[in-house]
């Protein structure tokens, strides 16, 4: 039986998250957390080998300890194993140093035939921590994937490159992540949901990891925000106030003045 | 020591992707405040296709650097790495950069993971001070921008896509292939078993010239598809903030934004739509940009050329009325 990792990310509500006024990175442990939507498309993906070929799917999750209920409601999926990668010294880390502690975390999995994850995560967008993992632990990467066929024991990706559409052979292990467009996406066990609160990930915290401090968090990022600014806006245009009906009017007059209607 | 500044120049067939030519407008402006050489660095499998891309002679760097092999014609991810790894432990430049495309996004972590350097995300501006190099991105929930600095060398970054215009030199660039040590490994794990080439051009939504875009503040899908209508007698392209197409009230290529399309029209008409930072620095390139929104002090209404304070559904159903009565 083979072994799928998927690695989640818990994203703060969009709305709910503050920002560091010190050191200007997301204060994950107030917000509260929902499933990274790409995420759940990465999970579908798996999951559907897992009933094709009998893969073991494990969840693994960088984050504080809010986490949690995302891992939770992941079990519910249908997934083997949860664990929850977590630690202070983790706090403030830019995709370098998070791609070092999940390529870490993952090596304490192996063996495993594929790491999958959502392609980004609605809050930081950059899409960044596949690709580098993978180069951290020399393996390849194949990114924005449509379809993942397993095929004679082969894993076969579609994906959408800047060109076109690319169908890519690639041997395992290898980490792949998915583009959220999928078809459908399984519900929750009701009997996994029903006993959500005894459910419990394991836990990885750097005593497990035992990275160097250097590496990790804040110290293990090299890039820092030197500065944020408000991006303010004065004002620079007339503001109408009224009716709908007269606004409307208004506001053709202006689109002819400006010449973008006869 | 740290001498030059390599961009991404991402080839295929023979043809240049635009975005690599885009972001050499902003790197030959910080090349000549920091006093380094610009070099595009093109990766490719034919040495004459590569030579006869038709922007090659007008780019903005100083100059143009390609390394030919037949597995470099899908640019394979790992591939890509290896070689740009090698040019950036020869010659150590001070900072590299690629394109916000697929390939560049998919490439440059990698590239970053084996340098042990950071990588900035959708960079929309750089600033120089002082001899130091910040890069400038839009940040998280808030309307803010980060300043961001690397404390390592290169310095890396994807540049956000649409965000720079392509300009042309004066002078020419110096054009040179770079050989590779006898022994480099030009394997590559991965295979293409098939390639169908994009039948879509570029989103129609990306280069238009009026926008009609929708957000929260339209309330319901039904009042949305109203864009729709507006777009017809405008002859627009329709567009979305991320919560309409979380709330399926339009498809995620209609998403403007920073990981969605960057849009630069003559005409920008927002409805509802507050003006968050992820969407904003999608569009603030606009020419003219209107703003209906029921809150005066909503962000999209400070940055508007026009605003209207009103219920968005209500003056978009009146604005329809009237422009389809005048036919």
């Amino acid at each position: 039986m083979g072994r799928i990792v998927v690695c989640i990310k818990g994203v703060p509500k969009p709305g709910t998250v503050k920002v560091d006024k010190e050191t200007h990175t997301l204060r994950r442990e107030s917000a509260e957390l929902i499933l990274n939507p790409p995420d759940r498309s990465a999970l579908e993906v798996a999951l559907r080998l897992k009933d094709q070929a009998n893969f073991e799917v494990i969840a693994i999750s960088m984050g504080p300890p809010n986490t949690i209920p995302v891992l939770q409601k992941v079990y519910a999926l249908g997934v083997d194993d949860i664990y929850l990668i977590s630690d202070r010294a983790f706090a403030g880390s830019d995709t370098l140093a998070t791609s070092r502690i999940i390529a870490k975390a993952l090596s304490l999995l192996s063996p495993f035939d594929l790491v999958v994850m959502g392609a980004r995560s609605i809050d930081g967008e950059t899409g960044q921590v596949p690709p580098e993992t993978a180069s951290l632990l020399n393996l390849p990467s194949i990114t924005y994937v449509k379809e993942l066929r397993f095929v004679d024991g082969k894993f076969i990706a579609i994906r959408e490159d800047d060109f076109g559409e690319e169908e890519v052979e690639f041997p395992s292990p290898a980490i792949v992540s998915i583009t959220p467009e999928i078809d459908y996406v399984r519900p929750p066990s009701l009997k996994r949901l029903l006993s959500l609160k005894e459910i419990t990930p394991k836990i990885l915290t750097n005593a497990e990891l035992n990275l160097d401090e250097a590496d990790i968090g804040l110290s293990g990022s090299p890039t820092q925000v030197a500065y944020v600014f408000e991006k303010t806006f004065v004002s620079r245009g007339e503001i109408f106030e009224g009716e709908p009906d007269e606004l409307a009017e208004k506001l053709i007059k202006v689109l002819k003045e400006k010449g973008f209607l006869a | 020591m740290a001498e030059c500044i390599f961009a991404f120049g991402q080839c295929f067939e023979g043809k240049l992707h635009p975005a690599s030519l885009e972001i050499l407008t902003p790197l030959r402006e910080v090349a000549d405040r920091l006093n380094k050489r610009l070099i595009l660095i093109g990766l490719a499998d034919d040495k004459e296709k590569f030579l006869a891309i038709p922007e090659l002679k007008k780019l903005l760097a100083d100059e143009v650097w390609y390394i030919i092999h037949p597995n470099l014609k899908h640019l394979p991810d790992d591939l890509c790495e290896k070689v740009l790894v090698y040019l950036a432990s020869e010659h150590k430049p001070y900072g590299i950069f690629f394109p916000a495309t697929k390939k560049g996004l998919s490439v440059a972590p990698r590239v970053a993971g084996s340098l042990k350097t950071g990588l900035c995300a959708h960079v929309n501006a750089f600033e120089v001070k002082n001899g130091n190099l910040f890069l400038l991105r839009p940040t998280y929930g808030e309307n803010i921008i980060a300043k961001l600095i690397s404390q390592r060398l290169p310095i890396m970054a994807t540049l956000a896509l649409n965000a720079f215009p392509i300009k042309e030199a004066e002078k020419e660039p110096m054009i040179k292939e770079v050989h590779l040590p006898e022994g480099f490994d030009w394997s590559t794990k991965l295979t293409i078993k098939n390639f169908k080439p994009a039948k879509k051009s570029p989103s129609r939504l990306s280069v238009a010239k009026v926008v009609v875009a929708g957000g929260m503040g339209l309330k319901s899908k039904e009042n949305f598809q109203m864009l729709f209508e507006l777009a017809k007698i405008l002859n627009a392209e329709v567009g979305g903030t991320r919560p309409a197409v979380h709330a399926g009230w339009v498809n995620a290529e209609r998403m403007i934004g920073v990981s969605g399309v960057s849009v630069r029209p003559k005409l920008y008409l927002a409805f509802g739509i507050s003006g968050a930072i992820q969407h904003t620095v999608g569009m603030e390139g606009s020419e003219f940009i209107v703003s209906i929104n029921i809150d005066k002090e909503a962000p999209m209404m400070k940055m508007a050329h026009v605003g209207f304070v009103c219920d968005a559904p209500s003056l978009l159903r009146a604005l329809l009325r009237k422009l389809k009565a005048q036919d």
